[in-house]
């Protein structure tokens, strides 16, 4: 950590143990998100914090005893500094962002949310997260996490043509940036699978309690290319440069004219080909060939219904 | 030498403890630093002292001392110290979950400050089942801008991929639909816009002084990157079975109808013909248009360019 973030820290450390007289080094490295050695580190510097050059010097002093602290001598920093704006604008947009989705887990947020906008000045006319409500499954699969049940999912993953059956131990959901995400095991792949909300057809909770429990700790999902997937080129126009957004890229290659030359690699060739279609003609597959004609024959086959001598009329 | 963490917190305290600006002669003898090496690199370092505590949002204040032609330096308590915020112990405890399950940089800190003064963290009965995570850096770009009401000059891409400077006041900052927004008023256009903030191609650079505007009373930044609201119109789909449940969370419904071989027709509410025209392209042959008619002969002239396309690259 940088001496800038020492400094901030033990700024607010100050105001912190003033309040808690004989808090122990786990409980301050707690509040602080820090480890002991950190917080022991801090309290060394501390105890020649002050005013050195005064007299003998007017130094704050830090009294140790067993694993217990305490602080005195420090008025003069009684009361933390204010956040900067980025460190508000950060938190405010969090805490919201999470009141939104746990509204009924953790009432409590939504009063704090209140204070913590109006102490800070930051009402929710300068910053905002619009969330939408999520996919109607959302409730069903919370209650499934939370009572540990397991579920039938029918769901279309992106190399899937249509929804598949999968029994799966639901361990967490996961939003990401207003995505909505179930993580778990499931079992017919024998391992842990990340599952998009929006691909899920229909959920069945079952009686069946988890095989597999949740791991401490669930890293967020996100999708990690392979050396396995089809490597992909495409050429977009400037209208296309959307799909920038909607892809994980490797390289992206800009031109003078505004279109681009994008690569990446893919474990779901159909339904990339299926995001060109989406695409109207803006974008291109280069490479490989397989694709662009995936692309073709996909376009060709949509097209079939509205000829005039087609199936339909 | 005293480590660099102890010179800058006590030089917060003697600048907090200031009663009239201070000099750096006075910050010497109230410290014992800046004292050593020749006046010159002493006061570099000084400089650069006050610089770091500036960025770490202590207001270190330049004024003129009285009867003398020297500058002095203050941190007024009132901008430094951050007022009590009632917070309950159960909030607190909401607070820190919520900042725990999301992971945000720099907000552990943050939320240290606010709860410095408040109750400790109440238990709390839940086992929160969701987590969340906000991908807030983009923010950082625009925060000082937004917060302290200063017009701002950036190079942006427009949609259609070409660059244009733009020169803004920004109102404020939206998340949708996992793109960040900057809310401003636009000075060419005279009018409130929404920029997207992985469109821009340069940092933000201050053009104005702090609080140069008030964002107008009646402003909502939400509708701002909403765009109008828009009923959108009724399609009609011709569906194959494997792509009903697509349509039917997105709120379709099947008519009961059936197309002479044998496919079922929906409807689909609210649609927008053209923003939700790829939406329908990329359900490929699972759905044919059927009405509004123009939506359909869009889709169709938008399958005949990707086919011509595709062909000419696949014939290259």
């Amino acid at each position: 950590m940088s001496a800038p973030d020492d400094v901030a820290r033990m700024l607010t450390l100050v105001p912190w143990m003033l309040q808690r007289p004989g808090a122990s080094h786990a409980e301050i490295a707690d509040a602080f998100g820090v480890d002991v050695a950190t917080v022991r580190r801090d309290l060394e510097h501390l105890d020649f914090c002050g005013l050195p050059g005064l007299g003998g010097g007017d130094l704050f002093e830090v009294m140790t005893v067993g694993n217990r602290v305490v602080l005195r001598m420090a008025d003069e920093l009684a009361r933390p500094l204010r956040p900067t704006a980025r460190e508000a604008m950060r938190l405010v947009l969090t805490v919201d962002a999470v009141a939104d989705l746990l509204d009924e887990e953790l009432p409590a947020l939504r009063s704090a949310v209140t204070k913590v906008r109006a102490a800070l000045d930051i009402p929710e006319s300068t910053a905002d997260v619009v969330g939408s409500d999520g996919p109607s499954t959302r409730s069903t699969l919370r209650d499934a996490v939370r009572d540990g049940r397991c579920v039938r999912l029918a769901y279309q993953g992106r190399a899937d043509a249509e929804p598949v059956d999968r029994d799966v131990d639901p361990w967490g959901l996961h939003v990401v940036d207003g995505s909505w995400y179930l993580q778990g095991h499931d079992h017919g792949a024998g391992d842990r699978r990340t599952f998009r909300l929006d691909r899920i057809a229909n959920v069945e909770v079952t009686d069946a309690p988890l095989r597999v429990p949740a791991p401490d700790h669930l890293e967020p999902p996100r999708y990690v290319p392979s050396d396995d997937d089809l490597a992909v080129v495409l050429d977009v126009s400037p209208r296309g440069r959307w799909l920038e957004d909607a892809i994980t890229l490797d390289a992206v290659e800009e031109r003078d004219d505004g279109s681009a030359r994008l690569e990446l690699r893919t474990d779901a060739p159909g339904w990339l080909a299926r995001l060109v279609l989406m695409a109207a003609g803006e974008a291109t597959v280069l490479s490989p060939h397989s694709l662009a004609e995936e692309v073709a024959a996909t376009a060709r086959a949509a097209l079939a219904w509205y000829e005039p001598d087609g199936t339909v009329g | 030498m005293t480590p660099k963490v102890e010179r800058l917190v006590n030089l917060t305290v003697a600048l907090l403890e200031a009663r009239v600006p201070l000099t750096l002669a006075e910050l010497k003898r109230r410290t014992g630093y800046y004292a050593s090496g020749d006046p010159a690199s002493a006061r570099r370092m000084f400089e650069r002292d006050k610089d770091e505590l500036r960025r770490l949002g202590v207001p270190v204040e330049t004024r003129p001392v009285p009867h003398s032609d020297e500058q002095g330096y203050l941190v007024p308590r009132g901008r430094y110290e951050l007022p009590d915020v009632d917070l309950t112990g159960e909030e607190v405890a909401a607070l820190a979950l919520a900042v725990r399950l999301t992971g945000t940089q720099g907000t552990p800190l943050a939320l240290a400050k606010l709860a410095a003064r408040a109750p400790d963290p109440a238990d709390l009965a839940t086992r929160p089942t969701t987590r969340v995570e906000l991908r807030a850096d983009p923010v950082d770009a625009v925060a000082d801008a937004v917060v302290q009401r200063v017009p701002v000059r950036f190079t942006y891409r427009r949609a259609d991929g070409s660059e244009a400077t733009r020169t803004v006041d920004p109102y404020g900052v939206v998340q949708r639909r996992a793109a960040w927004y900057l809310v401003a008023r636009d000075h060419d256009r005279d009018a409130v816009r929404a920029f997207r903030l992985d469109r821009m191609r340069d940092v933000p650079v201050a053009v104005g002084d702090v609080g140069s505007y008030d964002p107008p009373d009646d402003l909502d930044i939400a509708d701002a990157v909403s765009g109008p609201q828009d009923p959108g119109v009724e399609v009609e789909l011709a569906v194959q079975p494997r792509a009903s449940w697509a349509l039917a969370i997105r709120g379709g419904q099947d008519t009961g109808e059936r197309t002479p071989d044998g496919r079922a027709i929906w409807t689909l509410p609210g649609l927008h013909p053209v923003r939700d025209r790829s939406f329908l392209l990329g359900l490929g042959p699972d759905v044919e248009v059927r009405a509004p008619d123009t939506l359909r002969q869009a889709v169709i002239s938008a399958l005949d360019a990707v086919a011509a396309g595709a062909d000419a690259e696949v014939a290259r």
